[in-house]
């Protein structure tokens, strides 16, 4: 079966998807990788801010915080 | 006696300034790296006839060159080779951690692992097992090292022992896969043939970076001579190509996560079931949809409250030993010299008094920052810059803007430094703009004194819609700019750790407050100094004027006057108050008070107070400001606050009769707003061209004369066709 690719920013609040491509170039794209931000990590939606935007991530044990609009370009693979 | 020279690495919010507090105690010294605006802090202790130097670098996530922080960090641990690097590494979040500790392995430097936050990781039922951890990293030394538990730094201190006598020594770090691994000795050996570059990077290094693609060090391949680098590096990009497709980055830096989760799965061991950590509890309430932005305001309203109530007491206790017992000392000590009189006049009226007005500051700035540091270690102000990131945006700024907009209401010049946190150049500038209308501690005292003088019985309104308006106008400013000079330009991503809550550290929230406070006094100080004598010089000019109206001063004050006359107060004693603020804004009142009363400080003459006298006076009064202060520290913490102490009774002074006969209520509002929006001061200005350059400096001097003096007119005019005033 050929998995789903969202954005992860569609991801809901408590879900988990796995990273499949990271849509971002440049610095921004190494400093997420030092951040754990790989492909085939595993990444956990686990706030929105009040105002909607950012995110907050579980990623690697830790809570990282990324706006929707870098979220959006990442592509994952949401995790039942 | 050998000296070791360590250089602390680490990420941030790992512990790492607590760590070097502990190990430094008060030996140290704080500047800015060269050529920099990033803060440097070294010091030194002995163990056992050893001199250790330790230097503290920022905080990173990477070797990398993505903030000013990290290129000093990266080019410190390269270019600089420090004896040893102790790689400061979170055991709570250790697989994070071990990212960057690859990467400083990479570089061949010296490596040792302190272990901090092992507390931590003991409450989340995480075991680390040090042994096992070094042996994964090629026998790289790891030492428990929790500050607040002496044990740990005792540890510390004898592995820089048997560091210095040679003992120890780790292996190099793995390979990458083979493709990778020929590309980057392929490409190392074109970088040694060059040696201008070899002398300064690692070559192997240096090789990883280039195939990482990272945008600085690229920039090096621009000259001529290193055609022949840029030529392998283009030719190894194209047969990893094949392999890699576009990710040769990506490969590399899965490499490094291979070998940081190898190193966890071996040394520690987790708990069976994940436990619902404190941190995220006070998340759900602290950062929660409807709770979130109130707990924020709320904060920072307790914040203010602090910085009114407990500073008020000490501010007293300054400006009484600077206009009594000091000036008392000053003027005996140069009558027993038969100085001449204008020394004398030199040094109370412009010295002591312009010493005085920097000083009186300090409490204050000292009770914000001690706040803002506290918020910070506990980890809250992460949360704000969360919770306010998309508020702000509509402003063109970011999440981390509103620190350095908060520390504005205290002082104009530490929040412009404050804005080198923010690592996109363009929110950082904008906000750096933005500042100057955060009405700073320096106003209040100008909108106290024309409050109680034109409206005593709303004087509190009045002051409170200042701090609105400058909120207003910095809003409607950052609309406008984001739109404008700004456009296009993007505020910068927003990625931000949210670290675990924690208890702050007494001792290293006393010392960044101490550092920010000893900043601004280093810096406003020499300025607000330099530019108080030379008013002083141009009010006595020429030699011997009775009149302050036919001095230099006065006379150039009259020539601005009809400038003001459309807002309503185009007398030459206002314009030249306004002049003399450009120094420090509460300048206003006491230029004011020495045109309209002839209040001149005349110098005391030396009464007969003697010298114990005073030192029992100045003793006895900061004992009871401290009781005073500890009395509203205790009303502050308590709900039903008022935000400004009582000012005393509205004293009936001649400073007062003069205002309300110079000034009618609708021009004394118009004065007050072009008080809140005129350029803040001086060293603000130089704070400004310091950080983002003169061009930047420039548009904010002319933003902050145009527009409070279009506001002003315009709440006159209109004002005046309501039939007011």
């Amino acid at each position: 079966m050929r998995c789903t690719q969202v954005p992860l920013s569609d991801i809901a609040v408590g879900q988990s998807a796995v990273i499949v491509t990271l849509g971002i170039t440049g610095p921004l794209r190494r400093r997420l990788f030092a951040l754990g931000m790989l492909t085939g990590e595993t990444i956990t939606v686990r706030r929105v801010a009040p105002l909607g935007d950012p995110l907050e991530l579980e990623v690697k044990g830790y809570r990282l915080s990324l706006r929707k609009a870098e979220a959006g370009r990442i592509l994952v693979a949401p995790r039942a | 006696m050998p000296t070791l020279r360590v250089a602390l690495a680490g990420n941030p919010n790992v512990g790492k300034s607590t760590l070097f507090n502990a190990l430094t105690g008060a030996r140290q010294h704080v500047g800015n790296w060269p050529g920099k605006t990033v803060m440097q802090a070294s010091g030194t202790f002995q163990v056992d006839g050893l001199t250790v130097e330790v230097i503290d670098l920022p905080g990173a996530y990477s070797l990398s060159s993505f903030s000013p922080e990290e290129a000093v960090a990266r080019d410190y641990i390269v270019c600089e080779q420090p004896d040893l690097v102790v790689d400061v590494v979170d055991a709570a979040n250790l697989e994070r951690n071990l990212y960057l500790t690859t990467q400083i392995r990479e570089t061949g430097a010296p490596l040792l692992l302190a272990l901090t936050m092992t507390d931590l990781a003991t409450q989340r039922g995480l075991c680390v097992d040090c042994h096992a951890l070094s042996d994964a990293l090629g026998g790289v030394p790891v030492v428990p090292a929790t500050a607040q538990q002496n044990g740990g730094l005792a540890a510390l201190r004898t592995a820089f022992q048997r560091w210095a006598t040679g003992e120890t020594r780790a292996e190099a770090p793995p390979p990458f896969d083979p493709p990778i691994e020929d590309a980057i000795t392929t490409l190392a050996a074109a970088i040694a043939a060059q040696p201008d570059l070899a002398r300064r990077y690692p070559p192997r290094w240096l090789a990883i970076q280039l195939l990482e693609g990272d945008e600085e060090l690229l920039g090096l391949l621009a000259a001529a001579d290193h055609a022949p680098i840029a030529a392998a590096l283009a030719a190894s990009r194209d047969r990893l190509r094949q392999t890699y497709g576009d990710d040769i980055d990506l490969a590399i830096a899965e490499a490094r996560y291979r070998q940081a989760r190898a190193a966890v799965a071996r040394a520690v061991r987790q708990p069976a079931t994940p436990v619902v950590t404190f941190s995220e509890r006070v998340d759900r309430v602290v950062t929660h949809r409807i709770l979130g932005i109130p707990i924020f305001l709320a904060l920072m309203y307790l914040v203010f409250n602090l910085v009114q109530n407990v500073s008020a007491p000490y501010l007293d206790w300054i400006d009484g030993l600077f206009s009594g017992p000091l000036t008392r000392r000053a003027v005996a000590l140069l009558a027993l010299l038969h100085a001449p009189a204008w020394i004398t006049a030199l040094t109370v009226d412009g010295i002591i008094a312009g010493v005085g007005s920097v000083l009186v500051f300090v409490p204050g700035l000292l009770v914000l920052y001690l706040a803002l540091a506290l918020l910070e270690d506990s980890g809250y102000l992460a949360r704000a810059a969360f919770v306010m990131d998309r508020a702000l945006g509509a402003l063109g700024l970011h999440g981390k803007s509103f620190i350095p907009l908060i520390l504005g209401f205290g002082c104009n010049v530490p929040a412009v430094y404050a804005t080198r946190t923010i690592e996109n150049r363009s929110a950082r500038v904008l906000t750096g703009m933005l500042i100057p209308f955060m009405s700073c501690s320096a106003r209040l005292p100008v909108y106290v004194v024309f409050g109680m003088a034109l409206f005593p019985q709303n004087a509190d309104l009045v002051i409170w819609a200042m701090y609105l308006v400058g909120i207003v106008v910095a809003a409607a400013a950052g609309l406008v700019l984001s739109r404008t000079v700004f456009a296009g330009a993007g505020r910068g991503a927003f990625v931000l750790e949210l670290p675990p809550y924690r208890l702050p550290s007494l001792p290293t929230v006393w010392w960044q407050a101490w550092q920010h406070t000893a900043g601004f006094i280093r810096k406003a100080g020499t300025i607000i100094l330099a530019v108080s004598v030379a008013l002083w010089l141009l009010l006595n000019l020429p030699w011997g004027v009775s009149d302050p109206r036919d001095s230099a001063f006065g006379q150039a004050s009259s020539t601005l006057a009809p400038l003001f006359a459309p807002a309503g107060f185009g007398t030459w004693q206002a314009a030249g108050a306004l002049v003399t603020g450009v120094m420090a804004k509460e300048v206003v009142v006491s230029t004011l008070a020495q045109i309209y009363a002839g209040q001149a400080d005349e110098p005391e003459s030396a009464d007969t107070t003697t010298v114990g006298d005073d030192l029992a006076g100045v003793a006895g009064g900061f004992g009871l400001a401290t009781v005073e202060a500890s009395k509203r520290l205790l009303d502050a913490l308590t709900p039903g606050v008022t935000l400004f102490p009582e000012e005393g009774e509205p004293e009936e002074t001649v400073l007062s009769q003069a205002l309300r006969t110079a000034f009618t209520p609708l021009a004394g509002i118009a004065f007050l707003l072009f008080v809140l929006l005129y350029v803040p001061c001086v060293a603000t200005i130089g704070a400004q061209a310091q950080e983002f350059g003169w061009r930047w400096a420039s548009l904010s001097l002319v933003m902050t004369l145009v527009l409070p003096w279009t506001v002003a007119t315009l709440v006159y005019q209109a004002g005046r066709l309501l039939g007011a005033g």
